[in-house]
């Protein structure tokens, strides 16, 4: 059987300070296969970020603690791999887009250099050829390469952005990790680079992690969704199964939470509470304190993932006799 | 930072354009003396010990500024002086900016027992005393120009590791940093390319102000007899050699005082007006 591009099993990572523990990932299960698209949705501090940086191996040490699990790239565990075997896989073959375009490039270099930069570590090119391809790269994420000589600081955050991705896919990346990459965008800016992503993906057939807490984004661009929560994927399946019959009363909530045009109403669904504190997480079903579903059992034992069907699977009790 | 934005401090900063002209000045003067002073710094005339400062009354051939003891005219050996002491003040501090630039830059970027260890380490050459270290270098290799820069070099380099650290420690956790890691680039790429021409500005600045503080040195040196060693001409040995005769030959150790205290004075004034210049959190 071939391997599938990334493979998360069983992931945990604990994030280790002076004061405290942070249980960032507490078992992480994970599959995503060439060409496929997956969207990573939760709230903040549910370990998204960290499930990205784990696939890299740029988990922040000294903190960070891989406390089980493994990420395996092509059947390969990339904490077993050595360190230039790593940088030769950053940029190369997974390739990451970071959420803030306004701090994400060296104010010090032109943008021009900063692509060619990669170019030249990964691909042997000359300074002039790099800088050419840089220029060509420019023109496909929508900039004009007349404006490779320019600093970071005379463009705008969605032109920034653009930069960004056109460094990620300086190499044709198999996979291109994009953590939450319009955040910081204003809302027409937004659409603008999911468009651009969208055609691009299309363009080059690149695996794609979009990472996000906007679930119109995941339904515009991915086939697959796994929600997290707390450190677990606690929903997974394609878009269309997941968004149209949710399972998880997390997810079902998420989907709540979304102000609505054609229905009449004064008031958003809530999920009352907030997000499982990474410190003290609560025993069993770590979401067991603010579900309205919340039975015994949910207390005391953390549900393993079911499968409702093949398109979708689910960590949670009240969905184990069948929906 | 925008040239225009540039050109306009530098002509508000009076610190700069004073600093600027005087350094520009002296460095002009030390390195084309030998080309027009129409005395030999280094033979003594005993005939001619002494000689009050004739100013320009003879013109440009008489003693302009006195002679001292032995009948060396001055002028000529402040010239000859200020070639040295500049020479050995720039190769000092190129010297000891590269040694802690590297360790500081090293430091703050791996962070943890390296930088516990370069860290304390600089803790160690910063409680030892410059002069005492310097008088036990040289009574154990003698002293010689080579002896007279290690010292110097030794004493200095941790001003640079530890600004260069805590800069280093500032830039490491930003964005960028990481978006060069997951592009794949190599600790030596992040380091020396993303980092440090990020931190450039404070180094320049520090320079500028150790140059000043490098004669300095090179001069107490000298007084002290550890420096340059006569018939060399050096400020501090000028100094040394004169302060006997102060009472009634005061322009033997005057004249390399003011030359001393203008030539550090102009690098200091340079300093400051650079980091007014550079200082990017001054718009």
């Amino acid at each position: 059987m071939e391997h599938a591009l990334i493979e998360i099993k069983d992931l945990k990572v604990e994030f280790k300070t002076e004061r405290a523990t942070a249980y960032a990932l507490n078992g992480v299960n994970l599959e995503i296969k060439k060409g496929e698209s997956l969207g990573l949705v939760g709230e903040a501090g549910a370990g998204k970020t960290t499930t990205a940086l784990s696939i890299l191996n740029l988990l922040a040490k000294p903190a960070a603690h891989i406390m089980g699990g493994d990420v395996l790239y092509k059947g390969t565990s990339v904490f077993s791999m050595s360190e230039k075997k790593l940088r030769d896989i950053r940029g190369k073959e997974i390739s990451m887009i970071f959420q803030n375009p306004l701090t994400s490039l060296n104010p010090v270099f032109t943008v021009g250099e900063q692509i060619a930069m990669v170019l030249r570590t990964h691909k042997n090119l000359g300074k002039k050829e790099a800088f050419q391809e840089a220029g060509k790269l420019l023109e496909t994420v929508g900039i004009a390469s007349y404006r490779l000589s320019d600093y970071p600081h005379q463009f705008s955050g969605g032109m920034r952005q653009r930069v960004g991705i056109a460094a990620s896919l300086a190499c044709n990346p198999e996979l291109l990790i994009a953590d939450e990459p319009t955040t910081a965008l204003d809302v027409t800016i937004q659409a603008q680079i999911l468009e651009l992503m969208k055609d691009l993906q299309d363009k080059y057939s690149t695996s794609l992690l979009m990472i996000t807490h906007n679930l119109g984004i995941i339904s515009e661009l991915c086939q697959k969704v796994a929600v997290m929560y707390a450190g677990r994927i606690i929903e997974y399946g394609t878009v269309k199964e997941v968004f149209k019959y949710p399972a998880h009363p997390y997810t079902k909530g998420l989907l709540g939470a979304i102000p609505r045009l054609d229905v009449d109403s004064d008031h958003l669904e809530v999920i009352p509470g907030n997000i499982a504190n990474v410190h003290h997480l609560p025993s069993g079903c770590k979401f067991h304190p603010r579900c309205a579903f919340c039975k015994k059992e949910c207390e005391q034992e953390e549900p393993a993932m079911n499968r409702i069907n093949d398109n979708h699977y689910v960590a949670c009790y009240i969905n184990e006799g069948g929906l | 930072m925008d040239k225009k934005l540039l050109f306009g401090r530098i002509k508000r900063s009076k610190f700069f354009i004073v600093g600027g002209i005087g350094v520009f000045f002296i460095i002009i003067l030390a390195f084309t003396s030998p080309l027009f002073v129409s005395f030999d710094g280094t033979t003594s005339s005993l005939m001619e010990r002494f000689t009050p400062p004739e100013g320009f009354s003879k013109g440009l051939a008489g003693h302009i500024l006195g002679t001292d003891q032995l009948g060396r005219d001055i002028l000529t050996r402040i010239l000859l002086g200020a070639r040295i002491s500049l020479s050995i003040a720039i190769i000092c501090v190129a010297l000891s900016a590269f040694i802690g630039t590297v360790l500081g830059l090293i430091a703050g970027y791996f962070g943890g027992a390296v930088d516990k260890i370069i860290m304390r380490t600089c803790d160690v050459f910063l409680s030892i005393p410059s002069l005492i270290l310097a008088i036990a270098i040289m009574a154990v290799l003698g002293t010689s120009i080579i002896n007279l820069i290690t010292v110097m070099v030794i004493s200095r380099w941790v001003q640079y590791a530890r600004l260069m650290r805590n800069q280093v420690m500032v830039i490491r956790n930003k964005e960028f940093v990481l978006a060069s890691k997951a592009f794949g680039a190599s600790h030596w790429h992040i380091m020396f390319k993303q980092i440090f021409v990020n931190i450039t500005t404070p180094l320049i600045i520090l320079l500028s102000q150790q140059i000043g503080q490098m004669i300095l040195m090179e001069s107490s040196l000298s007084f002290l007899n550890m420096g340059i060693q006569p018939p060399l001409p050096s400020w501090g040995s000028m100094i040394a050699n004169g302060r006997s005769y102060i009472a009634s030959y005061p322009w033997v150790v005057v004249a390399p005082g003011i030359a001393l205290m203008l030539t550090v004075l102009s690098f200091n004034f340079l300093g400051d007006g650079l980091r007014d210049i550079l200082d990017p959190k001054q718009k």
